[in-house]
């Protein structure tokens, strides 16, 4: 694989004054937040370069057990800021993606998927945590929006006498589909518009075509899989918040950000 | 006659202390200006919100003490908006029946003929309905639990003049024949006065007035019903 030099990359810095130029063209006013961005990006990125390097340096156990759990704790921590209002809403990140990261990872492990080898398992897992979290974050909000905006469908299957789990499931059944139709979509579509982000890299790293489809496939199917356990998980907990014990609405308070 | 419900002293922040009785097979309408609290009385009726005091009795037991699905079922209320749920006329009218396994397509063409609709409308999706179907649907569809008592908050609203005959020619079948006991909104004067034994009228929040049809309309005691009637 060749490498990008230093020199080489300080040219982005071109690259950068392309946006931050027309934000001050147009006063779009997002010059500052332009640069900013992209400078915290570079040095996040250098961070876990090295962060990455030592990490595969030490025994696979503890490089995984520490950096899986980390990026648990960062998901569960900004899936459960959607969540604003919803009792116990980091706990439940965290537990769902838990459940999930386990889950999928036994399976990987168990069928011979991948080797239980830090280079694997961080960057896979990093992929299945990272659209869990967002899956996680889109129903919880997904859960609110839906029982505000069907409010009156949810008293009137109260009021038909269905107790606070039947009167959701319409609600469920739209958060569990919402968070699907996206993998559905990009799946059809997958390869042809875009290569996925993993098959680039396993490319440019040197892999041939047919090794890196092999990976992708394992990763997108695992995401789609993955994606639609932590919503349905997210959505049967938490439609019961909606309720108090005598089976009648409540208002969750707690904006959307 | 037998009391059927009783609210004692009702109130909330959009009820003040309301007391009235429902009369047993008998037919109330309730009038009054608009944001006066007819709509928030029926959900305490249902038992859909708490009030903050007061007591609500349901065959001279206060209704916390029923299983409260059952006292819903017992109690149908159809709401001012139809809200219908997404699928089709039969997914709607079988949703009340289905949580106690009593569904049967007899049952569909029996309650689409009580509401005037044709049979055949069973399978159509109810966003391709007009807001007078998903009206009588949804009046229908809480039929469908053979409540004793029926809520009914404006529920001939969005009805031409025939259809509005048929519907009121139903209420009274269902209090004459079925033996149900109705509550029911109207903003319509001449129907609250034409269709109701007893009417009940609310005013910012309170029960300003309530007694037998006839007198009330003949005799308002207070000032803002008599308004309200000129009007
Ligand atoms: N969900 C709600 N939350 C807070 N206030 C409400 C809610 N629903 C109604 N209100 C307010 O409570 C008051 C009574 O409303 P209600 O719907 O009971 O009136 P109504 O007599 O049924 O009026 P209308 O004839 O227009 O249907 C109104 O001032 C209304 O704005
Ligand atoms: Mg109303």
């Amino acid at each position: 694989m060749t490498n990008i030099s230093n020199l080489s990359l300080l040219t982005m810095i071109l690259f950068v004054m392309i946006p931050v130029s027309l934000s001050y063209l147009y006063s779009l006013g997002i010059g500052k937040s332009a640069i900013w961005s992209s400078l915290r990006g570079v040095v996040q990125l250098f961070l876990i370069g090295y962060i990455l390097t030592f990490l595969f340096s030490i025994p696979d156990w503890q490089g995984i057990g520490l950096w899986v759990a980390v990026m648990l704790v960062i998901a569960s921590f900004q899936a459960s800021r959607r969540g604003q209002g919803i009792p116990h809403a980091f706990l439940l990140s965290l537990s769902s993606l838990i459940l999930i990261e386990v889950f999928v990872l036994s399976l990987w492990i168990v069928f011979d998927i991948i080797p239980f080898r830090s280079e694997q398992v961080i960057p896979m897992s990093g992929m299945i945590i990272g659209n869990s979290m967002v899956a996680a974050g889109l129903a919880f909000e997904r859960m609110k929006n839906e029982f505000h905006s069907n409010q009156g469908k949810v008293l009137a299957a109260l009021s038909l006498g269905a107790n606070a789990s039947q009167a959701s499931q319409m609600i469920i059944r739209k958060t569990i589909r919402a968070a699907m139709i996206p993998n559905v979509d990009r799946l059809k579509t997958i390869g042809l518009v875009q290569l996925p982000g993993m098959m680039t890299g396993l490319i440019l790293g040197g892999a041939s075509p047919i090794e890196a489809i092999r990976y992708q496939i394992v990763i997108s199917i695992s995401v789609f899989s993955t994606v639609s356990i932590c919503a349905m998980i997210i959505s049967l907990v938490t439609y019961r918040f909606f309720f108090n014990q005598n089976m009648q609405l409540q208002t969750i308070e707690g904006g959307n950000d | 006659m037998k009391t059927i419900m009783e609210a004692r002293n009702v109130k909330n922040e959009r009820v003040d202390d309301v007391h009235f009785e429902l009369m047993e097979e008998t037919l109330t309408t309730m009038i009054g200006p608009s944001g006066s609290g007819k709509s928030s009385l029926l959900m305490l009726l249902n038992r859909l919100e708490d009030p903050d005091e007061g007591e609500i009795y349901f065959k001279s037991k206060k209704i916390e003490q029923y299983p409260i699905n059952e006292l819903r079922r017992n109690i149908g209320m159809v709401f001012q908006q139809a809200h219908l749920f997404d699928g089709t006329v039969e997914d709607n009218l079988k949703f009340g029946p289905r949580l106690k396994k009593k569904w049967s397509q007899n049952l569909g063409s029996e309650l689409l003929e009580k509401v005037q609709l044709p049979v055949d409308i069973l399978t159509k999706d109810v966003s391709h309905l007009s807001g007078g179907e998903q009206q009588r649907v949804a009046f229908a569809r809480t039929l469908a639990n053979d409540p004793e008592v029926l809520l009914l908050d404006e529920v001939t609203s969005a009805l031409d003049m025939r259809t509005v005959e048929w519907m009121e020619k139903l209420l009274h079948r269902l209090v004459d024949e079925e033996g149900k006991t109705i509550l029911m909104i109207t903003h319509d004067l001449k129907q609250a006065e034409r269709l109701g034994s007893y009417t009940l009228f609310m005013n910012e929040g309170r029960l300003e007035e309530k007694g037998e049809t006839s007198e009330l309309f003949r005799h308002p005691n207070s000032n803002a019903l008599k308004k309200f009637i000129e009007a």
